[in-house]
């Protein structure tokens, strides 16, 4: 009873995933097919020469030996034997040649062709997957994994596959061998088997180490960034912080080390008798056994040459067997990723790309009670929200720190789908317009915006460069206030962003970078652009220009603009007040301070210090 | 900020090579003595078990072919079996525990070393870039450089003793076939070299591609670029950048694929099964004529294989070196870099005075002298043509104990440098800077620091609770102190949200370690850091655009909080929002590291000059009010 108590709870410990015969076979021949697919010449060619190599690998190895030394014990077998040797040489070369055209003459274009499937499948899906899937942690552990390991791993599928046949023809064939000469020597053979579970044992421990590990190489890893990045390197000469993160240094070692004497102590003697079993039992018991055929046992003396054959061919099936267990054991852990890189292949994004829907060409935009919460957040972050833009208008949306203004806009962007309510296009709803002809009428610039490692001109069009758009560049960059900059670089709008991966890229500032992305507004006539907190990076000179500019180069388009600074409100036609993710008001900067309500307090109080010195200065003047 | 790095091309000089390794098997030695003792140790262990497979099979088999009692070759077989046994307590003792244990320690001393070096460097290395990447290097990499180097000359014991035990053997077998395999051995060696120096080359030519390869194959996860990557075509960019540089990859793959087949396939193949056979067929011939028995064939075939892995493995190690010596130079540069803003001798009193008398100050771009001189000739050429501009000239000023400064100017008028100076995270290049009328140099660099309390607009909080972010590694829980941190977060109004932290001020920050800790916004960071100033007995404050990430209510909740508790203290605001900074009892306004005009507000704005100008453009789109 005790027993089996204590299984459950190892059981519920270790949650290892485990996957059905069924799964694991079906996943490594999805993986296969997709490979046959796009180079249907690989695994021909890749297997059928490993068949080869592994026959030849045995007659030139065992065989070769046995045959030489007991035909050795009569002289006239001297011709033959050179002959054999001589085949034996000549297919030894034949196959190395082969070999080496294949993979570097064949398998470099064939590796292309699988890297492209692969890539393909993946980019197509992962721009499509909608945001809200990376806010799912677990959801986007496996996102970011298949996105840097698919091709590897799947890979790993045709080496495993490889493995095995070499292993499988390897065992059989000296395990025939052996067979020959005396059955019983398979049995010392078959011995390391038995150690295989000593072998789990062991592997469960170092697995379990690992993880129980992680937090310590976190913390080591952490306090070495702490140290290192120039955010963090004021704050560390300044105050006296850095004490503690020695501290918290120290215990990491300590606790790693703690942690090795724990877990190692059990795993020494494992890896010791592992090793013993396959060098001292195994091959050196099997010697014993074949000194003693050949020279004790007179019923059926061994011949010297069987006798040689034995050492090398035991430990030859000792060792395949335990890298058979091994081998099978990682066509289950590739399944495993398989089942995840299937999982993300197969996963439906919620944001239907309906391609066959509408085409959005602008118009009023409506919201119609939108309400939406993240995943997992308690609170929801938009409740209830109403409003409608007419075309050409100018909007503020304004209000505190997570009052849902960002959020607003990503669901405007249908980034991600509201929970309740709609959002209208025309009157129509948002999920029957095509999503690419809908996200096309948009100019956005975010807040936490990013450049791309490709060149100015690219960053501003945001799509491959045609004829005669380096004009339209340069007059975006004008209109943006990006241009002086840009003009004054080698290669002007050619110039790559980053040094990441050209020697002659430059690396932006925070404020000129926002100009290239604003550019990107001008450069590309949509109907609607929405600016979010573009200034925040911007002196109050350059933000007065920029606003000044803005308005002025997006007549007839429609202009909403996110900030909390309302100053910038009263630019606008209408001014939406968002507060705790409600409209809390709605008008025009004129009605709402007439209303001398919670905007109007806000201005005031912002506005104080400006504005108690204008009054002063109208008394002056 | 990458870490990736090109492999650094420097041809030096065998002694440099020498020198850099032995000081790091000192310096390996010095922290943990048992490591090297046990690795040499497991050096001969291990070499003697690679080795005894060879001798074992000689003399067993020659006792076969001679018709032994069966208790002699029982003899031969337990006494191996015996080595094995002792052998590999050892080695399982050594790989299995020993080995990681060590290494933690190792990494651990090594680190706490370069932390403490990290800390005095100054502040300007990190815009040094070559620096900044040694730095970086060094701070990531030299542990396992240090454990690879001591691995590898654990591994050379190893070869040699196997190696040198086998050859042995071979002599007293046949010397013809022994000097064949050994010119073998050599030829192959010499062939891995030069193949060695074409997969170099080939990975070096294909660097960049994989890099931008796997930089696209990132953004397409990177939430940072989930926006944009969708609403925009940036997509086909990316896609055409992708396969250009996968073609470009598999042009010069098949490109060197044409060496590689004909060195590794071609000729070695040749030369590899021509040894292998050749000595099979000799060493038959020379069976046949009763030169050799049975063991000596066997041990010649065995040992062909095993002594071309051993020997080429043994040559692969030692030119390693090399490599390692160039990383070794960047640790031991850095662990030697002599940090110029080092402390002074002078006791810091209570503020009274801070004088600038025509501080100037330039921003130190690579004017360095640098070590590796061949790679940054390029890049001091390059920096030459853009001549470094001052960030500073000629700025004098005054600060009363008490008083509220500010300095407002547009971004990169010096206004943030300014305060970098005063807290000497920097060296003024031109004047002198006074405190109390002494020289910020003569001062005690540490005693300096816990005088002045700077929120800086990049404030950066710790993985820690909130109460050691805010009091430092002074707090030790007491009631006292517990009421001191909530007094400083409420001074900085982080009131309201403290009371939705799990666990109050003992809320571990950042998710760095620990799932369950809070992140905090921007805005929060800096009241957290705000408080950090409330709560020390600071006497200077110095608040670079405090309120930059808050919004307008909680900016002007936050600057009342300020100005009520720093009545006493000295006070220097830094911001480009003039309403901010009206207040102040003196305004100094910069313009290109110049301090253009100075007084209240009030006179300022008399003078009708840039301060005026500028706070009218910022106020214009609040008038309208009226």
């Amino acid at each position: 009873m005790k027993k089996k108590k204590t299984e459950e709870k190892e059981n519920k410990k270790e949650k290892k995933p485990k996957l059905p015969l069924g799964k694991v076979l079906s996943d490594n021949l999805f993986v296969l097919k997709i490979v046959h697919r796009a180079a249907p010449w690989y695994m021909p060619t890749y297997f059928g020469w490993s068949v080869f190599g592994s026959i030849i690998n045995f007659l030139s190895g065992s065989y070769l030996l046995r045959l030489v030394i007991n035909k050795m014990q009569d002289p006239d077998a001297l011709i033959s034997v050179l002959l054999y040797i001589g085949v034996i040489f000549s297919l030894n070369v034949v196959y190395r040649l082969v070999i080496g055209w294949i993979n570097n003459k064949l398998y470099p274009r064939y590796n292309i062709k699988i890297v492209g499937e692969f890539q393909q499948m993946l980019f197509d899906k992962a721009r499509r997957v909608e945001l809200a899937c990376y806010e799912d942690p677990a959801f986007y552990d496996k996102y970011v994994k298949v996105m840097d390991t698919a091709y590897n791993r799947s890979m790993n599928v045709i080496y495993a596959l490889d493995r095995l046949i070499w292993n499988g023809v390897s065992f059989f064939a000296n395990a025939a061998l052996l067979y020959i000469i005396d059955p019983w020597f398979i049995v010392f053979g078959l011995f390391p088997l038995l150690l295989g579970l000593l072998n789990k044992t062991s592997n469960k421990l170092g697995h379990k180490l690992r993880t129980d590990a992680t937090p310590c190489d976190r913390k080591e890893a952490y306090v070495r960034r702490a140290f290192y990045m120039a955010d963090y390197a004021k704050e560390m000469r300044l105050s006296n912080i850095s004490r503690p993160i020695f501290g918290l240094q120290k215990k990491a070692m300590e606790d790693h080390i703690a942690l090795l004497r724990a877990y190692r102590w059990k795993q020494v003697p494992i890896r010791y008798a592992l090793e013993i079993g396959l060098e001292v039992v195994t091959i050196l018991g099997s010697m014993l056994y074949a000194a003693w055929r050949t020279l004790v046992d007179t019923t059926a003396p061994m011949l010297i040459g069987d006798c040689i054959v034995v050492f090398n061919s035991v430990s030859m099936i000792a060792w395949t067997l335990n890298d058979l267990i091994a081998n099978l054991a990682e066509f289950h852990a590739n399944a495993l990723y398989i089942e995840d890189f299937r999982y993300f292949l197969d996963y439906e994004p919620k944001i239907a790309q309906n391609e066959d829907g509408r085409t959005a060409r602008g118009g009023t935009l409506e919201c119609r009670n939108v309400s939406f919460g993240y995943k997992d957040a308690p609170e929801q972050a938009l409740s209830d929200v109403s409003f409608t833009i007419r075309p050409g208008e100018k909007i503020a949306l304004v209000g505190c720190n997570g009052s849902g203004k960002t959020t607003l806009v990503k669901l405007l962007l249908h980034l991600y789908e509201p929970t309740k309510g709609q959002i209208l296009l025309n009157g129509i709803d948002a999920g029957e317009y095509s999503l690419d002809s809908w996200r096309a009428q948009f100019g956005v610039v975010f807040q936490d915006l990013k450049t791309f490692s490709m060149s100015v001109a690219e960053n501003v069009l945001m799509r491959p460069l045609r004829e005669g758009d380096e004009e339209r560049v340069v007059e975006a960059l004008k209109q943006s206030g990006g241009w002086d900059k840009v003009a004054s670089l080698p290669g002007g709008i050619h110039t790559t962003l980053t040094r990441e991966f050209d020697d002659k890229g430059v690396v932006l500032s925070g404020g000129e970078s926002q100009k290239i992305a604003l550019a990107r507004i001008f450069a590309d006539p949509s109907p609607i652009v929405i600016l979010d907190e573009p200034s925040s990076a911007l002196d109050p000179i350059a933000e007065y220009t920029m606003f000044n500019n803005m308005l002025r180069a997006c007549e007839g388009r429609t202009l909403v603009f996110i900030s909390h600074r309302l100053s910038s409100a009263v630019l606008a036609d209408r001014v939406i007040l968002l507060d705790g993710g409600r409209i809390c008001e709605m008008g025009s900067h004129e009605e709402l301070m007439k209303a001398n309500g919670p905007y109007a307090e806000m201005f005031r109080k912002q506005a104080e210090n400006y504005v108690d010195t204008t009054e002063q200065k109208e008394v002056n003047v | 900020m990458s870490t990736t790095e090109k492999k650094p091309k420097i041809k030096q000089k065998p002694a440099r090579i020498i020198r850099n390794n032995l000081a790091v098997i000192a310096k390996v030695a010095r922290l943990t003595p048992g490591y090297i003792i046990a690795m040499v140790l497991e050096g001969v262990v291990y070499g003697a078990l690679n080795a005894c497979e060879t001798v074992f099979m000689f003399r067993l088999f020659n006792a076969l072919d001679e018709n032994p009692s069966f208790e002699l070759v029982a003899t031969i077989i337990l006494t191996l079996a015996a080595f094995y046994l002792i052998a590999r307590v050892y080695t399982n003792w050594y790989w299995h525990y020993y080995h990681a244990a060590i290494q933690r320690k190792l990494i651990y001393k090594m680190h706490r070393e370069l932390f403490e070096k990290a800390r005095q460097m100054d502040l300007a290395c990190y815009d040094d870039p070559v620096f900044y990447n040694d730095f970086v290097w060094a701070m990531d990499q030299s542990h396992s450089r240090a454990v690879s180097v001591i691995e590898d000359v654990g591994k050379i014991i190893n070869r040699l003793v196997a190696s040198g035990t086998i050859f042995s053997v071979l002599f007293t077998v046949d010397i013809p076939m022994a000097l064949i395999l050994l010119v073998c051995c050599v030829s192959t060696i010499v062939l891995r070299q030069y193949m060695n120096k074409v997969s170099f080359r080939h990975r070096e030519e294909t660097q960049s591609m994989h890099r931008h390869k796997n930089y696209i194959n990132r953004l397409y996860y990177l939430s940072d670029y989930a926006k944009e990557l969708r609403i925009s075509q940036v997509d086909s960019n990316l896609m055409d950048a992708y396969w250009r540089n996968m073609n470009g990859i598999v042009d010069t793959d098949l490109r060197y694929g044409k060496i590689y087949f004909l060195w590794n396939d071609v000729v070695a193949g040749i030369v590899d099964n021509l040894t292998y056979y050749g000595i099979l067929v000799y060493m038959v011939l020379q069976l046949a004529h009763g030169n050799v028995l049975i063991g000596g064939l066997a041990a010649a075939v065995n040992a062909v294989w095993s002594c071309r892995w051993l020997l080429s493995d043994l040559i692969s190690r030692f030119t390693k070196f090399p490599e390692h010596s160039l990383y070794i130079e960047k640790y031991l540069t850095f662990l030697s870099h002599k940090p110029t803003i080092v402390s002074g001798e002078g006791e810091v009193e209570e503020l009274e005075e801070l004088v600038l008398e025509n501080v100037g100050f330039t921003y130190p771009s690579s004017e360095k002298k640098e070590e590796g001189k061949e790679e940054s000739k390029e890049k001091t050429q390059e920096q030459a043509k853009e001549a470094p501009k001052a960030s500073l000239t000629n700025v004098s000023l005054t600060i009363k104990r008490g008083e509220k400064v500010a300095f407002v100017g547009y971004n990169g008028a010096g206004k943030t440098t300014l305060t970098k100076l005063l807290m000497r995270l920097y060296d003024p290049s031109e004047g002198r800077i006074l405190y109390n009328g002494r020289d910020l140099r003569d001062l005690s660099l540490e005693q300096l620091r816990s005088h002045i309390g700077a929120v800086f607009q990049d404030y950066r909080l710790f993985g820690a609770t909130v109460a050691e972010n805010v009091l430092g590694d002074v707090y030790d829980g007491s009631p006292e102190q517990e009421a001191a941190v909530k007094a400083a977060l409420h001074a900085a109004t982080f009131d309201e949200k403290l009371e939705h932290l799990p666990d109050g001020i003992h809320t571990l920050l950042t998710r760095e370690f620990d799932d369950k800790g809070v992140n905090l916004s921007g805005g929060e960071s800096q009241k957290v850091a705000i408080a950090r100033c409330f709560a020390h007995p600071y006497e200077l404050m110095i608040l670079d655009e405090p309120s930059s990430a808050l919004d307008p209510l909680a900016e002007y909740e936050l600057n009342h909080a300020i100005l009520q508790k720093a009545d006493e203290k000295t006070v220097i605001f830094i911001s480009h929002r003039l309403s901010t900074t009206r207040m102040a009892d003196r305004i100094y306004m910069f313009e290109n590291g110049s301090i253009i005009e100075s007084g209240s507000h009030e006179e300022l704005m008399e003078q009708n000059g840039k301060y005026a100008e500028m706070f009218r453009l910022q106020a214009e789109k609040y008038q309208t009010k009226g």
